[in-house]
């Protein structure tokens, strides 16, 4: 139970009104009460919403140019690492290697992606199949991923998972279809990994969607919720 | 997040960690989306053009550059680069030695102060016409009791500490602090349903 006290610190930190030594203990307190954290959050959406009271006034036209003109002198300011040749010249060689072997097995997975599919789409030559790279965003590890085969002909798909840990008990994963035409994300059902942290799931949508921007994993209650509650895990377009 | 659908945020999502992989064209479909309202909140806050675009560039800039490190556990895409324009104005404000110069008591008042020409005012009517969730959260903070909104957007605005706050208004601090909570605590009520 959160006290009125924790909720008036809460709203106080979120707008950053607190002195440094109370929000560092504020801090402390977040990170050991997680029903505090949720309280925070909310009141951070609150706050963020908040800044549409300003009085509309669109920047110039020209501001973007100004932005992209410094994105693009800072990519180019960031300069090479010189050639070492010490004891650890061999780490950048190494990281490539990895990426390669790392891009290799993505390739591999989407190839055996596309194989298991033929069958489908041989039953259906002029079926239309599309592929969503799914991307893990924090808090999902930084080498989960998944890569989804979606036939809007058929309204249903298959996704192969990987590197994603099972999830804490009560909890379960759910599948999102982002789809233009509907405002909320539409439920593609559960999916469960094995021990590995893998899975491969045929799916169906649970209401039509037509134009599919998006698919999307997000951690929800156990046995999945109608309207996406929690945070997403793996999002990605095709 | 409330000022968006459920999709809008997940498509924000795929956006920032496109920019975290360094997609320039994910960044040019951001700042489309985002740059309004966070120039809009630069401007109220700094009260000046120039100082605003400049604040704005600091903060795209930033996004680019913190793409990576943003945690959709904490916040909203949305909240947090608003969050992140309102950090970024009270730096310029703090090293400039002031206060914001907005002199804003409610909503409705601040959208007649804005020093603009008239075509200004026109195509920021138009942005809010098109922007069907920025005209229910100012009507949803308008139907806010007063003295909540008040001590909001003194707050978030004008960066005034609650101890300031408590001062101007000639209330007690724990009385202030209760109204910025409700404020906000009803606010994400009502943009809920």
């Amino acid at each position: 139970m959160i006290s009125e006290e924790q909720q008036d610190q809460a709203a106080l930190y979120v707008l950053g009104l607190l002195e440094p030594h109370e929000a560092a203990a504020f801090e402390s307190e977040l990170n050991a009460n997680a029903e505090l954290r949720d309280i925070a959050r909310e009141l951070r959406e609150a706050a963020g919403v908040v800044a549409l009271a300003a009085p509309p006034q669109p920047p110039p036209a020209s501001l973007k140019q100004r932005i992209m003109r410094e994105l693009a002198m800072e990519t180019k300011r960031v300069v090479p690492m010189p050639t070492r040749r010490g004891s650890f010249g061999w780490v950048p060689w190494a990281i490539a290697a990895g990426l390669a072997i790392f891009c290799g097995l993505l390739a591999l997975d989407r190839v055996r992606l596309k194989r298991e599919l033929a069958e489908i789409r041989a039953a259906d030559p002029l079926m239309q199949t599309t592929f969503f790279t799914l991307a893990p965003s924090a808090p999902a590890p930084a080498d989960a991923k998944a890569t989804v085969a979606w036939q809007p002909g058929r309204q249903s798909g298959v996704i192969r998972i990987s590197n994603l840990p099972a999830p804490q008990p009560g909890k379960d994963y759910q599948l999102w279809a982002v789809d233009a035409a509907h405002e909320d994300p539409i439920s593609a059902g559960i999916i469960r990994v094995d021990k590995n942290g893998s899975a491969q799931v045929r799916f169906k949508s649970v209401k039509r969607a037509e134009h599919v921007k998006a698919f999307a994993i997000s951690l929800e209650r156990e046995g999945g919720v109608p309207k996406k509650e929690g945070p997403i895990l793996l999002v990605g377009t095709a | 997040m409330a000022e968006t659908s459920s999709a809008q945020q997940m498509l924000d999502q795929e956006m920032i960690a496109r920019i975290g992989r360094r997609d320039q064209s994910a960044f040019s479909a951001l700042y489309d989306r985002l740059s309004g309202p966070l120039y809009s909140l630069a401007m109220k806050m700094l009260g000046d053009p120039a100082e605003a675009q400049d604040a704005l560039q600091d903060v795209f800039l930033q996004i680019w550059s913190r793409a990576g490190t943003y945690d959709p556990e904490q916040s909203s895409v949305f909240s947090w680069t608003v969050l992140l324009t309102r950090s970024r104005v009270i730096d310029r404000l703090r090293a400039r030695g002031r206060r914001s110069r907005v002199v804003v008591a409610s909503t409705e008042d601040s959208s007649t102060t804005v020093a603009a020409d008239a075509s200004t005012v026109e195509s920021a009517a138009d942005t809010a016409e098109k922007n069907d969730e920025a005209v229910r959260v100012r009507s949803v903070l308008n139907n806010l009791p007063s003295e909540q909104r008040e001590a909001i957007e003194m707050a978030f605005f004008e960066h005034l500490t609650h101890h300031e706050i408590a001062a101007r208004l000639g209330q007690p601090l724990g009385t202030v602090k209760a109204r910025i909570r409700r404020g906000l605590l009803k606010l994400r009520e009502q943009l809920r349903t």
